[in-house]
């Protein structure tokens, strides 16, 4: 039987934003977009940080600010902000890593000039040395702009605490990535993506104790489990997975995902803030040494080889692509990831998605045959 | 240079320069290789400077681009691209550059493979994302130079700067690592002064636009940047708009409008629509209207100080372009055109071809009309491929706004 605390994080993962309402009562609520902001600043100062990840709700304030071939998770991001469930947040920090998002900052500000509001310019280059340089001068500037904005310093010492709660927080969810992957039949993928999702919303204290007792369960549990046969080694690979109802996909064709490149799953979970030195210093290490995280690389054939390497690591069967309508950053890499995979012969499908996706009939049926195809192939 | 060739050159016209400048231009980049030269594609801004002090030859896939998608090849070339899997979503630019490297064709005899390439994303992301592709199909190295958005804090300013001089150091390494010889400064320093006047001149040259009536519509500033755009750094691009502002300011002394009883000064917001260059002015010419200007021609305007280190005085002026600024400073820039050059209504245009600069149009168009009083149309269409061109639509819509200036016109009067 899975534990009561495994059953909360996935109910929190269907309600994100609900759980603010509690915290807003206890500190000031910051919203950050994906990937490249270091939250752990945010908590140091005091504040709630959490990861704005768009709403599945119908697009209605958003159309008349960003024309409709912006992201979806733009557009839904937008929405979210100038929507009711604007009255959660009381203020951002938006890191800026394409025009979408540079603009949305610009955007935001101009509509809630009330709120608390700071760009967090991270480099877009990361091959050289002035973009770890650079990364730690942001963190310095950051740092002080919260300082100033709460009244209170932020000293080392509470970084140091920041980044011990953070480091646990990903050791965890890095232990039950790897249990998941030993014994697949344990829990789902929906379950597991859903226990990493509300990292970004809940409390880390609160998230640290739910995800012990998970682990602990699936400590426990792992050997016991000897149904573990028969599933499919699957690579997740895109920015976000967006309708998660994708892992539910993957889950009903007994795909178990054990390697990924997401910014909502890997890419936040994987490298701890080393504590100690400098502390913009070892943000920027560990911003330098975060895996596929960089939309921009002067090594132009990482977006394949990257991939490749995990693919092979992690001994998968296939790959499966979420591919969020209109990010052009996808749109330019696509064609020679797919044409690289191709000539090594790997299994790859692109499932081209939208934030409002609802007809998810066709898609299914596509990851299905997909799925299908690999079996007959004698993967396991 | 001969006395004879000399007064030969100042009987040219800009028209005539233009022509001779470019051919000679793109003589040397074709047989750059053959001279033993390197070529490094770049993007339009970005300090070529550096290129061009340490000879290697820069060469502008955008520029290429343009001039096939004024042609009207965008579809065929989009077409070409869109089958090897990429979406018509992408920038128009991008689209046509690709065709035009899977199916050869090309409006100017096309353009040479590079050794290197420079993106510099003041501009947009989009660029890198395009010149990403070509480095892995040239097996060319790429240099990305970042540029964070130039925000107003002046303290963030300050340590832009700095980054960005960071990565210029580390670019002329790169520079002299691909060509082996080391860098020449006091070269950096001459062609910084060319630069320094080419921009000069051309800044003197799109300001004209303040005369009344204007000698020239945005549709002259755009042909005639092409040469700032690929010359900068060179003496010949000085003589190029100092001879083009002497025969511009000839007409505003003569009063010589670009139209004939000018009656609309207008903004335009954007990249034209390089396919409806022509007809655009025209319908415009028909209602006594004439877009001066846009931020998109003054994306050139530099201002190179070159009392401060080089490498200073290029990162300010790059990473300062309005591409790359906040929009409350873009909006501010865009009101300094408006009082500047009396200007009395705006064309904006959202261009699915580029995000970095449309997804603000709807925003700047609320805070001109609001600082300006000045109506505004605003309309969704392509730079550069005529699929996304609603042409009865747009020609309805123009002509239904230039018809709301002419009622207040009269209303006013």
């Amino acid at each position: 039987m899975k534990p009561k605390a495994l059953t909360r994080l996935v109910e929190i993962a269907n309600d994100p934003y609900g759980c603010l309402a509690g915290l807003r009562k206890q500190k000031q609520v910051i919203g950050s977009t994906l990937a490249d902001c270091p939250e752990e600043l945010i908590h140091a100062a005091g504040l709630h940080p959490f990861l704005i990840l768009g709403t599945n709700e119908p697009i209605r304030h958003s159309a008349a600010l960003l024309p409709d071939n912006a992201c979806s998770l733009a557009r839904s991001n937008l929405e979210l902000v100038i929507g009711c469930q604007g009255n959660f947040f009381d203020g951002f920090v938006l890191a800026q890593v394409c025009d979408t998002t540079q603009h949305l900052a610009d955007i935001w500000k101009r509509k809630l000039p009330h709120h608390y509001f700071e760009n967090f310019l991270a480099p877009r280059q990361v091959a050289r040395p002035s973009a770890r340089a650079w990364y730690a001068e942001e963190c310095r500037r950051l740092r002080a702009a919260l300082g100033r904005y709460t009244g209170r310093e932020i000293t080392d010492e509470d970084l140091w605490r920041s980044f011990r709660l953070y480091n646990e927080n990903r050791a965890l969810l890095r232990r039950l990535y790897a249990i998941k992957e030993e014994a697949p039949a344990l829990m789902t993928n929906r379950e597991f993506f859903d226990a990493v999702k509300v990292t970004f919303f809940m409390d880390k204290e609160e998230h640290n104790c739910l995800l012990k007792e998970v682990v602990q369960w699936a400590e426990q549990e792992k050997d016991r489990r000897t149904d573990g046969d028969g599933y499919v080694k699957v690579i997740m690979a895109g920015i976000v997975v967006e309708p998660p109802s994708l892992y539910d996909m993957v889950d009903e064709v007994r795909g178990t995902i054990v390697g990924d490149t997401l910014c909502t799953a890997s890419r936040y979970i994987y490298h701890d803030v080393e504590v100690e030195g400098d502390p913009a210093e070892a943000l920027a290490d560990r911003h330098m040494r975060k895996p596929f995280f960089s939309p921009i690389n002067a090594d132009v054939e990482r977006v394949y080889t990257d991939l490749l390497t995990l693919y092979r690591r992690k001994g998968a069967a296939a790959i499966v692509y979420c591919h969020i309508k209109y990010c052009e950053s996808q749109d330019y890499d696509l064609p020679d990831i797919k044409a690289h995979m191709r000539e090594e012969g790997i299994p790859f499908l692109e499932l081209e998605t939208e934030y409002q996706s609802t007809h998810l009939s066709q898609m299914q049926t596509r990851v299905q045959a997909f799925c299908e195809s690999v079996i007959k192939k004698g993967a396991t | 240079m001969g006395a004879k060739t000399k007064e030969t050159k100042e009987k040219q016209s800009a028209k005539e320069l233009s022509k001779q400048l470019t051919d000679a231009y793109l003589g040397d980049a074709r047989t750059a290789h053959e001279q033993g030269k390197y070529v490094a594609y770049t993007t339009a801004v970005s300090p070529v400077e550096l290129f061009v002090a340490h000879d290697i030859i820069p060469v502008y896939p955008e520029n290429h681009a343009a001039a096939c998608l004024t042609k009207r090849m965008g579809t065929e070339l989009s077409l070409a691209t869109e089958q090897k899997g990429y979406t018509s979503h992408l920038c128009a630019y991008a689209r046509s550059d690709l065709g035009y490297r899977i199916t050869g064709k090309s409006a100017k005899g096309g353009i040479p493979d590079p050794d290197f390439l420079l993106a510099c994303n003041a501009q947009c992301f989009t660029l890198t994302k395009w010149f990403e592709v070509l480095s892995r199909k040239y097996q060319a190295p790429l240099f990305v130079f970042d540029t964070p958005q130039w925000i107003s804090d002046p303290g963030a300013r300050r340590e832009i700067v700095r980054y960005c001089v960071r990565q210029l150091r580390e670019l002329i390494a790169a520079l002299e690592g691909l060509t082996g010889k080391k860098y020449d400064y006091d070269r950096l320093a001459e062609v910084m002064a060319y630069s320094r006047d080419a921009s000069f001149f051309y800044r003197k040259f799109l300001d004209m636009a303040a005369y009344k009536p204007s000698p020239i519509s945005i549709f002259d500033a755009l042909i005639h940047m092409a040469i700032t755009v690929y010359l900068r750094g060179t003496p010949q691009c000085v003589d190029y708009y100092r001879t083009l502002c002497a025969e511009v300011q000839a007409k505003a002394d003569q009063g010589i409008g670009a139209v004939e009883n000018e009656e609309f000064r207008l903004y335009w917001e954007n990249l034209p629509v390089w396919f409806k260059f022509r007809d655009h002015f025209n319908l415009l010419k028909s209602y006594g209207a004439t877009i001066l200007t846009s931020l998109y021609v003054h994306a050139w305007s530099y201002d190179f100080d070159t009392a401060k280190d080089p490498l200073v005085t290029l990162a300010e002026n790059y990473v300062s372009v309005f591409s790359n600024c906040t929009l409350e400073e873009r909006a501010k820039m865009a009101l300094d055109l408006f009082q500047r050059y009396s200007l009395n209504g705006s064309l904006m245009f959202v261009n699915r071809s580029c995000k970095a600069i449309s997804f603000a149009v709807y925003t700047l168009k609320a805070i001109l009309a609001e600082k300006t009083g000045t109506p505004a149309l605003i309309f969704e269409s392509d730079m550069g491929d005529p699929r996304f061109y609603s042409e009865t639509q747009i020609r309805t819509r123009m002509e239904a706004f230039l018809e709301t200036l002419q009622r207040n016109k009269a209303q006013g009067a």
